[in-house]
């Protein structure tokens, strides 16, 4: 069989992203975004997502379509990002796909939101490293799982006790007056800064806590100790804050997937999710990797955050491993495991 | 032959039709409230065995519950592109059927609340609104919402047959705006 030419569909947070993929090659990426309405809110406003899901989805669809340069009758199949995600924007994908699915006569596949974002990997490389450490980082997760089989066989090793990475970027961004969405704010802001001048607390990092839990994160403490910082400094300078507090989480993310690596003897790293866009985070990785012989792999920026072709490039190598696709009344899942790859 | 599809999910009941020309071929329904997104792709498989020709698509723009009416107007809005045929919505509210000159037709808003409108010599003359039962006037209620709130006897439901009788409409009724504070007004 030829490569497949796959439809995938994304709409779990407020991203209407839509790929091609044929085979490992990325045909488009199209991406209508809401996260402009949401700004004033201080977050992404679920019902607001929804609605502009709906209104965005067919331009959307039509944009992919023409500058993928292949017509809807030549798709062979459509993946749908399934969840996790909020339940009224996933529903909006998943109604849209199994449409397309029902109307083509083509088979559907229901994904794993963070399971599309380690496998945009794909796209930028011939070849597979399984099995590979993967360091996942977004809005809503932080995890360092196992990858044996992206297709079926993800372990998770470690997740986060409490906020998610991205989620205590977007926190102390809006307690530093930075705005929505923090992540990039801080980034930049860190750029004026100075990373050590504030030596901030790195969560679940004590003798007991590598003994215990190695591979689980907590910011809960370093967001208190930033909000901490900022009431008891009065004239404190935000570029140093910015950037202390990002090398806090950076170092914690790195030092527990560095350790994942050497601990199962797996010396390869994907570091995938929205915050692998941090500039820091990318940098220090690099050095890292370096010097613990870790072969690290990092998706460009526009293909860490949410896109619809690492949903197309998870459906694509679902259907080239012969994977069974999903029901045509599939559901849609807001707290989908992120070792369940497909429903 | 000129085929429809009919779809609403602005109740609890999730409904499918296919209509030709004036007569239904097939219909069917499934209820739960929170069952339409897998309600809709089940029902058009059954509905697709029956007659693959659809030429239209039709469906009720709410009002609705946001999360379950939007499962029907994707579905719809995707399959009629995919199809490349028509797409018309319709207002749900104006497919309640009632025999009588003067009605109000209510569905189920939650929060306390009833979508509803009022229609005379089988037109809509008000509405469609969004209110506590309390604050609407009428001598004769009929529909979902107005069963809940004790207004009626019976519940009844948009009847998908009738679809391709209705006007059109162009946008979502969602008639709320999103719950939401900005950061300063906080």
């Amino acid at each position: 069989m030829s490569q497949p030419l796959i439809l995938g569909i994304e709409t779990s947070c407020d991203e209407t992203a839509i790929g091609i993929v044929k085979g490992r090659v990325l045909l488009a990426n199209e991406i209508a975004s809401s996260v402009q309405e949401h700004a004033r809110f201080g977050g992404v406003v679920p019902e607001i997502a929804s609605r502009a899901h709906l209104e965005a989805m067919i331009p959307s669809l039509n944009r992919a379509l023409k500058a993928a340069k292949v017509s809807l009758s030549d798709i062979d199949a459509i993946a749908v990002t399934a969840g996790p995600g909020l339940v009224g924007a996933l529903l909006v994908g998943t109604s849209t796909a199994a449409a397309i699915a029902l109307a083509l006569d083509k088979p559907l596949y229901g994904v794993n939101h963070l399971a599309a974002h380690i496998s945009v990997d794909y796209l930028t490389h011939d070849k597979a490293i399984e099995p590979t450490i993967a360091l996942l980082v977004s809005g809503g997760h932080s995890s360092i799982l196992q990858i044996n089989d992206i297709t079926s066989s993800i372990t998770s090793l470690g997740s986060t006790m409490d906020d998610a990475a991205g989620e205590a970027f977007d926190k102390i961004a809006r307690v530093m007056g930075l705005g929505f969405p923090g992540g990039p704010a801080i980034d930049l802001e860190s750029k004026n800064g100075d990373s050590s001048a504030i030596n901030f607390p790195r969560g679940l990092t004590q003798a007991e806590d590598w003994r215990t839990r190695p591979y689980d994160f907590s910011f809960s403490g370093l967001k208190t100790a930033v909000a901490r910082y900022l009431e008891s400094t009065p004239h404190y300078k935000k570029g140093d804050v910015a950037a202390s507090f990002q090398e806090a989480i950076v170092d914690v993310l790195l030092q527990k997937s560095v350790a994942a690596c050497a601990a199962t003897g797996i010396q390869s790293l994907v570091i995938a999710g929205g915050v692998a866009a941090n500039s820091r985070l990318r940098e220090l990785a690099e050095q890292r990797c370096q010097d613990a012989g870790v072969q690290l792999r990092i998706p460009s920026p526009l293909l860490c955050t949410d896109n619809g072709a690492m949903v197309a490039a998870l459906g694509s190598l679902m259907s080239s491993a012969g994977r069974p696709h999903s029901a045509i009344d599939l559901s849609a899942s807001s707290n989908l495991s992120v070792t369940t790859v497909s429903v | 032959m000129s085929i429809t599809l009919a779809i609403d999910t602005s109740t609890s009941r999730t409904s499918v039709a296919l209509i030709s020309n004036k007569s239904v071929l097939w219909s069917e329904y499934e209820d739960g409230v929170t069952a339409h997104a897998e309600a809709v792709p089940r029902l058009v498989q059954k509905a697709l065995v029956i007659n693959d020709e659809i030429s239209q698509v039709i469906v009720g723009m709410g009002p609705g519950p946001y999360t379950g009416l939007r499962a029907g107007i994707s579905f719809a809005q995707a399959f009629a592109w995919a199809r490349n045929i028509e797409l018309r919505g319709v207002c749900s509210l104006d497919a309640i059927a009632c025999t009588a000159a003067e009605y109000i037709a209510a569905t189920d808003a939650r929060r306390k609340e009833i979508y509803w409108a009022h229609y005379k010599d089988g037109m809509r003359v008000d509405g469609p609104h969004v209110n506590v039962p309390t604050e609407v006037r009428g001598e004769l209620f009929v529909g979902e919402g107005a069963h809940k709130y004790g207004l009626c006897s019976t519940s009844t439901y948009p009847d998908v047959s009738i679809f391709h009788l209705l006007s059109a409409v162009d946008q979502p009724m969602y008639l709320r705006r999103p719950d939401a504070v900005p950061t300063s007004e906080r």
